[in-house]
């Protein structure tokens, strides 16, 4: 049975896992749930996403939520097809805790301050609503006070887990992708953070990612 | 070289390493920066951790940050050591994607609200600063939200990433502990989410827990 991947085409987090299944070429169906109806919220939807949030997979019965767990997930069981995105030894302890480590500074330090402007400027805006400078501002000021962090650790090695691709770098391209569009130069200002622009622009410039950035495929 | 655990004691970060350590019983030293002279924020600290954050670990010279990924190495390394905290077979894609599902639901449905909570309720007032009672509202609000989520991801399973205990339910500590220290009964309220209620009694009577929730012991020598 092919993998069915639960999504709005257009949903961020749900991008950042086809993006991976794109990069490895893993068939898959998109099933959109009904925006107008808020089928995500439904009781049905709740039995395999308790969060009432896209996306989820449906492997042949595993059901399974959390965007970058369905990416590690995909990224192990296919680690033969397609781009290799995982370290090249993975019973090596150090690298695996290497990963586990860019993982979580997507997480704590990336994504609050992208998703805060985000949700601020792109998702209310798309349901009608204005953004909220105070939140804005804040979430500008959490996120320019992570990228020296980032600078420096982009200045150690060639991507977020090391030297070699993973999948850990595409976490990063629905919001970096999001905020280019409306205009901040984070990830871009080669002048001031040049290891960043470096990295983002190899990263964002993959033909996986040109393939699902407006709108998830129906289908691979 | 014993391992050595750089944090403030009364980090949250911190405090979730050390429950690891303790669980597992690994040996450790703690080493705290100098808090006073904002160590963690020197150019030195930020060769180690280039966020200027706690905690991170020096094993015998391998530096690791982020409590979460330090939490699953030490889990990983010692699993033949104190307790059982990752899936039987390690080699089993679902039982271990259960794992990533768990981790991952905590630092996106969790702990941003709870954080969001602390810094409002139980920081500020420290430094003489007032809440923000809409930020309180907005983190109230959406955290309700998500309990019931993981009331009913419970429902299904006896812990948070399957049937058996695994280092994912002890990331929960250190936050889970505020958000009841701060008087919210999300994890308490036993009509409301018996199953929340049922896990939060087990893992937080945990010796292990109560050795480290409120401060990170100097060390842990077997």
């Amino acid at each position: 049975m092919v993998l069915k991947l639960y999504t709005s085409a257009i949903a961020t987090c749900g991008q950042r896992v086809a993006v991976i299944l794109h990069e490895k070429q893993i068939p898959y169906e998109l099933i959109e749930p009904n925006w107008v109806n808020k089928e995500h919220k439904s009781e049905s939807w709740l039995k395999n996403h308790p969060f009432g949030q896209m996306p989820f997979i449906d492997d042949d019965g595993f059901v399974l939520f959390e965007s970058r767990a369905i990416i590690r997930y995909i990224a192990t069981k296919y680690a033969s097809s397609g781009t290799p995105l995982l370290p090249g030894d993975t019973s090596d302890l150090k690298a695996m805790a290497i990963l586990d480590q860019a993982i979580s500074i997507e997480t704590s330090n990336f994504d609050p301050h992208a998703g805060g402007i985000m949700k601020e400027k792109t998702f209310k805006k798309w349901a009608g609503q204005e953004a909220d400078p105070i939140f804005v501002a804040k979430s500008e000021e959490g996120m320019v006070g992570k990228l020296d962090g980032f600078e420096k650790l982009l200045a150690k090695q060639k991507y977020m887990a090391g030297d070699s691709l993973t999948f850990v770098d595409f976490h990063y391209l629905p919001y970096g992708t999001g905020l280019e569009k409306l205009g901040y130069d984070y990830l871009t200002n080669e002048s001031k953070y040049p290891n960043i622009a470096r990295w983002w622009k190899e990263v964002s410039s993959r033909e996986s990612w040109s393939a699902v950035k407006n709108s998830i495929p129906p289908s691979l | 070289m014993v391992l050595k655990l750089h944090t403030m004691p009364w980090s949250a970060g911190g405090r979730r390493v050390a429950l690891l350590l303790h669980e597992k019983k690994v040996p450790y030293e703690l080493v705290e920066p100098d808090w006073a002279a904002q160590e963690h924020k020197s150019e030195q600290w930020k060769e180690k951790q280039p966020f200027g954050q706690v905690p991170y670990i020096d094993d015998d010279g391998f530096i690791l940050f982020e409590s979460r990924a330090i939490a699953r190495y030490i889990a990983a390394k010692y699993a033949s050591s104190g307790t059982a905290l990752l899936p039987d077979d390690t080699s089993d894609l679902q039982a271990m994607a259960l794992i990533d599902q768990g981790i991952s639901a905590e630092l996106s449905n969790f702990e941003p609200y709870v954080a969001g909570l602390v810094v409002e309720k139980l920081i500020k007032p420290l430094r003489g600063a007032e809440p923000d009672q809409a930020a309180v509202a907005k983190h109230e609000a959406t955290l309700t939200e998500k309990m019931d989520g993981f009331e009913l991801m419970l429902s299904k399973r006896k812990y948070m990433a399957g049937d058996s205990l695994t280092f994912v339910d002890l990331i929960f500590c250190p936050y889970g502990n505020a958000l009841t220290k701060m008087g919210y009964d999300h994890l308490t309220n036993e009509s409301k989410h018996p199953n929340l209620a049922r896990w939060w009694k087990e893992i937080s009577t945990r010796e292990t827990w109560l050795a480290v929730k409120d401060t990170v012991p100097k060390s842990f020598l077997v």
